[in-house]
């Protein structure tokens, strides 16, 4: 990877304005710091379509140096930035091909099993806030988790997770709300 | 109860709505209800925080190396020129889009011109003068030799307007800032952008007429402007 050693110890708002000014090397240090994130991302998504994801992850990152002029860094890190251009773009896809959520229902079972995995080159705080957020989510019951991950990672509405669970809406309402509260409680040092 | 619906909180909607997984009609509920009430705009700020969190929860995943390459030979394919500050007023919009459209709107406006030439000649016999505007030209100093521009407005007024060429685009933490320096003081007459070509107005509204001042200069400054020049002058005129 060309990612000059200096730009590699930079924070990511200042790469994000070396970007602006179409500095490739800078895009290149974003891309080998957050390419396993972005793409890791999509492919949790799109159901392990690995030619998918790559379009996606290829997606972001053209956005990223295209537009990383109207980067505020005052409004959102720029992790959440790429995950959220990721999400989006799956979640449009997941909805053009009319994708049904019962693949990722299975595989929600072997997410639960993730470790952190190795990290080396990325931002050590941001590998805590990770950290913390996976702990965070391993402590919400099982069925929250469940209808939490498929509002996030799969788009669907409350209606469709009922239709897709097969449970009564109410129910699936009343988890979405416990699920995101008590996250909220267990995030709140930190948002 | 009695109150309207927009004004009854959606507290128990908003982890939902920010999810995006509302249904209608709640999720419409929710807009205008939002509309109005700052502190339900709060807490929905801070769900949307706690929603982008959960995006760590899936696995890096290292991509194929050759996705790399792709990006870089995409990124080749893409125009040069920087992604400068590009928030453009209406009005920029509209001197951009005008800009564009010269080859069409040139040879139209010169007839209309003509046109008004000889119509103002004919009323000229009848009205008593009104005041026409002036233009003070504006040069590029050694920092932007390119530039020119000039400002333009009625001989006593403090209203005017600045269009300036060919200044080089900032990036956003950057603005140009005008002067009106009068006995060696310097008064902001306020900050604009300019397009990635390096065209951008401002609208001044000036304390004073603004052909009273002495000079007119432009300096780079961060965005937003400073009390007083601290950053390259690139634009100056004498009046």
């Amino acid at each position: 990877m060309a990612s000059s050693p200096d730009l590699a110890r930079l924070a990511d708002d200042v790469l994000m304005r070396l970007i602006a000014m179409r500095r490739q090397d800078a895009l290149d240090t974003l891309y080998a710091r957050y390419n396993r994130l972005v793409f890791g991302l999509a492919l949790h998504m799109l159901h392990h379509d690995h030619a998918a994801a790559e379009e996606v992850t290829l997606d972001v990152f053209v956005s990223v140096w295209q537009h990383a002029s109207t980067y505020r860094p005052d409004k959102a890190q720029v992790t959440t930035w790429l995950t959220t251009l990721a999400r989006h773009r799956c979640i449009d896809r997941l909805r053009a091909l009319r994708v049904r959520p019962e693949g990722y229902l299975a595989d929600l079972a072997q997410l639960d099993q993730t470790a952190i995995q190795d990290a080396a080159a990325m931002d050590a705080e941001w590998l805590v806030q990770r950290e913390r957020v996976q702990t965070a989510l391993q402590d919400l019951p099982a069925e929250q988790r469940q209808v939490l991950f498929l509002a996030y990672y799969q788009g669907l509405s409350q209606s469709e997770m009922a239709e897709a669970l097969g449970l009564p809406l109410g129910t699936v309402k009343t988890r979405i709300r416990l699920a995101m509260q008590k996250l909220r409680t267990l995030l709140e040092s930190e948002i | 109860m009695g109150f309207p619906v927009e004004q009854q909180h959606v507290t128990d909607l908003l982890p939902a709505y920010s999810l995006g997984a509302l249904d209608e009609p709640d999720a419409t509920r929710v807009e205008r209800h939002l509309a109005v009430c700052s502190s339900c705009q709060a807490e929905l700020a801070q769900y949307r925080r706690v929603r982008d969190r959960i995006a760590l929860a899936a696995p890096l995943v290292e991509p194929s190396p050759h996705l790399h390459r792709r990006l870089v030979e995409r990124i080749a394919a893409e125009p040069q020129t920087p992604a400068g500050p590009v928030r453009q007023s209406r009005w920029q919009r509209f001197v951009e889009f005008s800009r564009r459209a010269a080859p069409v709107w040139t040879p139209l406006s010169l007839l209309l011109i003509a046109g008004l030439l000889i119509a103002n000649l004919w009323l000229w016999r009848s009205v008593p003068p009104a005041p026409i505007l002036a233009a003070v030209p504006l040069t590029g100093t050694a920092a932007a030799p390119q530039a020119y521009g000039f400002v333009t407005a009625a001989p006593d007024s403090a209203t005017g307007t600045l269009v300036a060429q060919e200044l080089p685009p900032l990036d956003p933490s950057h603005q140009y800032q005008l002067w009106l320096i009068r006995d060696g003081q310097r008064t902001s007459g306020g900050v604009f952008s300019v397009s990635p070509e390096g065209f951008g107005t401002l609208s001044i509204q000036a304390p004073q007429p603004l052909f009273s001042y002495d000079a007119f200069g432009i300096t780079v400054e961060p965005a937003g402007g400073s009390p007083g020049p601290t950053g390259d002058r690139v634009l100056g005129g004498q009046l």
